[in-house]
């Protein structure tokens, strides 16, 4: 009787002991819930500041209390926003094709290739990333000058492509380590160059890189400040950054139509995130920095 | 097809023979693969930085050369309070943007590693800030802190604490920008810690719990030595990403008050371009990459050398 007793209480306090334990568990599990809500929650003040004061009738408005779409329509027809927001996806799509094209085969040289001139390439790389913009970007507008570029959609292009390149380049070569190399000496031992192998084997199957490489690039175009201060100078030549800069500078008191301005420059790149989540991943770059 | 005739008992040697002959005769395709990444970098990066050295010798204006001077350029920054002020809150600009994103982002990627409901969305809006365009973020920045009635100000003055100028004090206006830097950058370290994270093996931290250790113990004694070289690297990253920052200050307080929050690029962007001094601005430029370049190559071959 007792042995029966004693076991059962065992089996009891043991039972116990699990209920807590899993308690706990989902216990915490509510309180980080509540603390990564927060840290959100103020996080993203600055987001939901622009698009509340989007839909904020403004001053000036007759309509009074909620929200409208009125600073939207009149942002529209009074400013240059479509004109902007056509030369921005000009550059940003310019940016994305030319440094997919150039940075897939560079990324390919760099992650099959074992030789001193790869290691060399791999630092010079390195070095030009790390060279502050504002140094070539001095001397380029002279160039530029010269060239007719400034003022010029295609010069600003030319110049993010050169930006991105680098770390581009580190991802299209941490996707491409992924490929076994065993696809490619299949296709060579069937008689396929070198380049054959590249563009039908690796590349055909390099997809998810170049969508990661494609909205990295995408939005150093798409968000740059500084280049295009420096190269566009007439109305008819901003981009959005410009465009909502300038815009804001004029109309610092008329907050609606600025963040209206400011929603449309940030609808694009969220967009792109939240479709696009999956792809969207800078980790890899450690990898082929470092060269494993 | 003469591949094929060759006897396939010689399997794994024979294709490491064809990889290695194979790249060997493939040189010329491997050079014409990176030739028009290198013309561009050379154009872009290479052949400006020549010309910013010469720039830099010359007291010109964008459309003249101007007279030669030698160093004088280099001279006259070096001796100026305004330079070295700019230089100093470069340094701690980059270290509060560096280990203040880093501690953000890494704690935050090791909270959502946990089991956390809503998990997934919580990783997609934390991105947020870094995909925001800066011009867009410092627009709100601007409207939550320009005057002593807006938000934050307000803020202050109901938590009974006198309500700060940001734009107008020196040491808020240095505090504004950084927490703003820390804001956009937190996403990217977070990302690339989750990435190492994910790469850590569960089975160790079992081992580790059987042996008793404590989670503090954990993270001190497995995490961050296993992450290490990644946290290296996104160390050495984003150092080079904040001396850089151009937009996140100039967008948000232009430099000012009195030059407090001018750090090198801002002060050579506002010589070369406000003050129309073409010279002794790139000579800050040069004198930035000099530096960068030679801490960035050390490093690099730092992290090639240790390959943990």
């Amino acid at each position: 009787m007792a042995i029966i007793h004693q076991t059962a209480e065992i089996g009891h306090v043991a039972e116990k002991q699990l209920l807590t334990s899993r308690e706990k568990g989902t216990r915490g599990q509510w309180w980080r819930f509540v603390l990564i809500l927060l840290i959100t929650i103020v996080t993203l003040v600055p987001v939901a500041v622009v698009l509340f004061l989007a839909f904020t009738p403004s001053v000036t408005s007759t309509t009074s209390g909620g929200f409208t779409a009125e600073n939207f329509t009149s942002v529209f027809a009074t400013t240059d926003v479509v004109l902007w927001l056509q030369n921005s996806l000009l550059v940003t799509l310019g940016t994305v094709i030319v440094s997919v094209i150039v940075a897939a085969p560079a990324g390919y040289v760099l992650s099959r290739g074992r030789s001193r001139a790869v290691s060399g390439y791999s630092l010079l790389l390195f070095v030009f990333q790390s060279l502050p913009v504002i140094t070539s970007v001095i001397p380029l507008f002279i160039l530029f000058a010269n060239l007719g570029l400034v003022d010029n959609l295609l010069g600003v292009t030319i110049v993010y492509v050169a930006s991105a390149m680098a770390v581009a380049t580190w991802m299209m070569a941490a996707y491409m380590d992924s490929i076994p190399i065993s696809l490619e000496e299949a296709a060579w031992i069937d008689g396929a160059s070198l380049f054959r192998g590249f563009v039908q084997v690796v590349l055909r199957n390099s997809l998810p890189g170049v969508l990661s490489t494609a909205i990295f690039t995408f939005l150093v175009a798409w968000n740059d400040y500084l280049v295009a201060i420096v190269f566009l100078r007439s109305a008819v030549a901003f981009t959005l950054p410009l465009g909502v800069q300038s815009f804001f500078q004029q109309n610092t008191t008329d907050w609606g139509s600025v963040m209206a301005v400011a929603v449309v420059m940030m609808i694009p790149p969220v967009l792109i995130f939240v479709l696009l989540n999956k792809y969207f991943s800078v980790g890899g770059i450690g990898g082929s920095l470092a060269g494993q | 097809m003469t591949t094929t005739t060759a006897p396939s008992t010689r399997g794994k040697p024979a294709v490491a023979g064809q990889r290695r002959r194979r790249f060997k005769s493939g040189t010329s395709t491997l050079f014409f693969l990176v030739l028009p990444s290198i013309v561009l970098l050379l154009l872009i990066h290479g052949f400006p930085l020549i010309q910013a050295f010469i720039q830099s010798l010359h007291n010109g204006t964008l459309v003249d050369p101007g007279p030669f001077v030698g160093l004088q350029n280099y001279i006259d920054n070096l001796t100026s309070a305004t330079f070295w002020k700019a230089a100093g809150f470069t340094v701690v600009f980059t270290l509060v943007g560096v280990f203040g994103s880093w501690a953000v982002g890494l704690a935050l990627a090791l909270l959502l590693r946990t089991r956390i409901p809503a998990g997934g969305i919580f990783k997609v809006l934390l991105l947020l800030p870094w995909v925001v365009p800066i011009v867009v973020s410092s627009t709100a920045i601007n409207w939550l802190v320009a005057t002593s009635s807006s938000p934050i100000p307000m803020l202050f003055a109901n938590l009974g604490l006198a309500p700060p100028l940001f734009l107008a004090d020196p040491t808020w206006a240095k505090i504004l920008v950084c927490v703003f830097k820390v804001w956009i950058s937190f996403p990217f370290m977070m990302m690339m810690s989750s990435a190492a994270l994910a790469s850590v093996d569960e089975t160790v931290y079992e081992a580790a719990r059987m042996d008793g250790a404590t989670s503090q113990q954990q993270l001190r004694w497995i995490t961050l030595p296993m992450i290490a070289r990644s946290t290296y690297i996104s160390w050495i990253l984003m150092t080079i990403f904040c001396v850089n920052d151009f937009p996140t200050i100039f967008l948000v307080t232009g430099g000012g008050p009195i030059d407090a929050t001018n750090t090198l690029v801002v002060l050579a962007y506002r010589t070369v371009f406000q003050n129309q001094q073409v010279g002794p601005g790139v000579s800050i430029a040069f004198m930035m990459t000099v530096v960068l370049v030679f801490i960035s190559t050390l490093l690099y071959r730092q992290i090639r050398k240790a390959a943990i």
